[in-house]
């Protein structure tokens, strides 16, 4: 049972939606539309989460510590290898040379510990330090194939904070088009929220585009991934930690969010992390 | 087992038989096809869907190996290990001993998947954008070490060209692919987005979304183990609940709404048609977890459990059954820095010329594990329907068996002889030119 201390200090905060309760702020759901509010800055303890301005909720959540404790659990969602430590393949009886690999190069990668992670990282070193993979090109997001090694963007691709990608330019993930594009929308920098540049009488490319389509050599693995949404798309929704429901109330102290007082209440007693002020 | 041949065997001439596999994540579908084949139509009974994993159970101390799963009884606390990691085959050690047990050891026979390296082509699937060492690995494998008389290493995507249509178009001759198609693969590792011209990829518009069946089921997990009751341990029975319980809503917020207790000055009477009660399975006296509606005198149930009624561990699941696959059309949920899946396939298409983007719109193929979830085609849809405008022509197509489909277009193409004949490299070719020209032929760089 977690320590109960008094009621935390209980700050009047300038904001416009208050309720006379204490240790919660009612906080806008980020809607598409900015309503403007009064520049906040209470310094005072306890409003660090509080006050950094009702329009800046993208900013205020995805600050590079927090998107790094994300990516983390993130990374954690997409592992399978958690317990597999315990998992021994097991050895055939017979207990034959056969088993241990035929040739060298076989009995290298049959006793190789690697996971996919060091692969790709010895791939991304690889391109970066030469331009190629194996003798061959690569598209990277910006589409252009480095003539020169070391450049800082196909160095840098994947270990650029996912959020400051959302600057760049991302919408369609490269132009990767070596021949002049023919039939390439105008606003090929336009963001993906309303495709109108389709009409049926878009004219089918030439054979030469479509060859240069066809030989393209494949994308790195982390061009391929798909790209943040475009800045003008709503902000990320946010859940209570409770319930699962739209988190409206946000924890004074530590910045979680819940959904309604009831939850906040069970939070406090449980998970608030701030227990010892 | 001795495999040499007495006499040099002929000179670039096919095998008689193929062994198509489709190495999955989570799933090898096997089987075979052969160019000698009279009947050319496509048979998914000859597909097998093996589990592609080595488990081991600390509770039984037993260790099962691939298909052995089947004979499993006691899934509690199985840990799981997977030798294809985001669709790449990493743990080599792993997946040798499943391929064995499967295909080479003697038992296999019993099982109708039997081969002999040597007199067998193969037709091993890949993810596209592979790195280079992890191609390399298995293209040493499957002829130094396996010793296979004829192989290919193709984008497993290629596979849903080959297949018959979903669109009902009834069956081409085979071999022959289709000509344009979007492929929509719902994986367990990840959702890729791969366009197909002539059955061949357009790598620079491929598209890949982080999350699969995989990242679902941990995520119900992480869910469930706080809100209510400790999973961390129990892969197999988190995935079996996503599989009974999970759904794509069409209307988040709306069902969202549906399901919530309510404020303190705003209580709500909860829709108790989605909230559903789960039965743990504990192994012993209930083999297999079941859903039953939401009782909410289930209350005083819980009290008493374990007095007087037999013992059931309940986990009551509301707005987990459609908040989780709920990622997968908007990963922000979870703080990825991704577009969802429908902004996943607007961007492959913004990488093509606009002249392409009706054909492919109008034959998106639908494919892979994930896309079972009920409600998962119609959402995407929808979602899709409503980003495009109205002159466009946009066609979707679920594949019948979403496990087999590509399996089953690798096995027409088998079925066919010159298009074997042009992805297949064999063995003596393989020693001749080496595997820098294997490699560069399979990217389809060199003629022929």
């Amino acid at each position: 049972m977690a320590l109960r201390f008094r009621t935390p200090h209980i700050e009047e905060l300038p904001i416009a939606q208050t309720k006379q309760a204490p240790g919660f702020a009612w906080v806008t759901v980020p809607s598409a539309v900015e309503k403007p509010t009064a520049d906040l800055t209470n310094k005072k303890r306890g409003t660090r989460f509080a006050a950094q301005g009702q329009t800046d909720e993208q900013r205020e959540a995805h600050s590079v510590r927090q998107q790094e404790k994300i990516n983390v659990h993130i990374r954690e969602l997409n592992s399978d290898n958690a317990r597999a430590g315990s998992v021994i393949v097991p050895k055939k009886e017979d207990g034959s040379a056969a088993g241990r690999g035929k040739t060298t190069n076989t009995r290298k990668i049959l006793s190789s510990m690697k996971h996919f992670s060091h692969y790709l990282d010895d791939e991304i070193a690889e391109f970066g330090l030469t331009g190629k993979v194996d003798g061959m090109d690569r598209l990277t997001e910006t589409g252009l194939v480095p003539a020169m090694p070391m450049m800082s963007t196909a160095q840098r691709a994947s270990k650029t904070p996912l959020v400051r990608r959302v600057q760049q330019e991302h919408s369609n993930g490269g132009s990767p088009r070596p021949a002049t594009p023919i039939g390439a929308p105008a606003t090929a920098s336009q963001v993906d929220d309303q495709d109108d540049g389709l009409d049926g009488t878009a004219p089918f490319p030439s054979q030469a585009d479509i060859d240069a389509l066809l030989n393209a050599p494949p994308l790195l693995y982390n061009a391929s991934r798909s790209a943040p949404p475009p800045t003008s798309a709503p902000p990320a929704r946010v859940f209570c930690e409770i319930c699962g429901h739209w988190g409206r109330v946000r924890c004074l102290k530590c910045g979680a969010r819940t959904c309604s007082v009831d939850c906040k209440t069970i939070h406090v007693a449980d998970r608030c992390l701030k227990f010892y002020a | 087992m001795a495999r040499q041949k007495p006499q040099a065997p002929p000179f670039t001439s096919l095998q008689s038989r193929t062994l198509i596999l489709d190495n999955g994540a989570d799933t090898i579908k096997a089987g075979f096809s052969s160019h000698l084949d009279q009947d050319t139509k496509s048979s998914a009974d000859a597909c097998h869907i093996i589990p592609n994993s080595i488990s081991h159970s600390t509770r039984d101390r037993r260790t099962y190996v691939a298909s052995q799963l089947r004979s499993c009884l006691d899934f509690g606390e199985l840990a799981f290990r997977h030798p294809v990691e985001n669709g790449y085959i990493v743990n080599w050690e792993s997946q040798k001993a499943i391929w064995e047990y499967e295909f080479f050891d003697d038992g296999a026979k019993a099982r109708g998947l039997w081969c002999e390296p040597r007199e067998t082509n193969l037709i091993l699937t890949e993810q596209s954008s592979a790195p280079i060492a992890v191609q390399r690995q298995a293209d040493e494998m499957a002829i130094e070490e396996f010793g296979f008389g004829g192989y290919a290493r193709v984008v497993g995507a290629i596979g849903n060209a080959y297949a018959d249509s979903a669109f009902g178009n009834g069956e081409g001759e085979a071999g022959v692919p289709a000509e344009c198609l979007l492929v929509i693969d719902a994986g367990y590792s990840h959702t890729t987005v791969t366009p197909l011209l002539h059955g061949r990829v357009l790598q620079s518009a491929c598209r890949r979304l982080d999350i699969g069946g995989k990242t679902l089921t941990n995520q119900l997990k992480d869910l469930i183990s706080t809100r209510q009751f400790e999973l961390q341990k129990e892969d197999w029975m988190a995935n079996q609940i996503k599989q009974d319980v999970c759904y794509v809503s069409q209307d988040f917020d709306v069902d969202l709404e549906r399901v919530w207790k309510g404020g303190m000055t705003d209580r709500r009477r909860i829709d108790h048609s989605i909230v559903v009660d789960y039965v743990l399975p504990d192994y012993e006296e209930i083999k297999r977890g079941f859903a039953r509606p939401h009782d909410p005198s289930s209350a005083a149930r819980k009290r008493q459990l374990g007095i007087g009624m037999p013992r059931e561990d309940l986990v009551v699941i509301a707005n987990e059954r459609f908040s989780v696959p709920e990622l997968l059309f908007t990963p922000s949920d979870i703080g990825m820095q991704s577009e969802g899946l429908v902004g996943t396939i607007l961007q492959s298409l913004n990488a093509l010329p606009v002249g392409l983007w009706q054909a492919f719109l109008a034959n998106v193929l639908v494919v892979g594990g994930t896309s079972k979830l009920p409600g998962f085609v119609e959402r995407l849809e929808g979602d899709l329907r409503s980003r495009l405008s109205d002159d466009i022509v946009l066609r979707i197509a679920h594949a019948e068996n979403p496990i087999t489909h590509a399996w089953t277009g690798g096995q027409r193409l088998a079925h066919n002889e010159t298009a074997l004949k042009q992805i297949i490299v064999t063995r003596e070719e393989y020693l001749e030119n080496g595997d820098g020209w294997m490699r560069r032929k399979f990217l389809g760089k060199t003629g022929g």
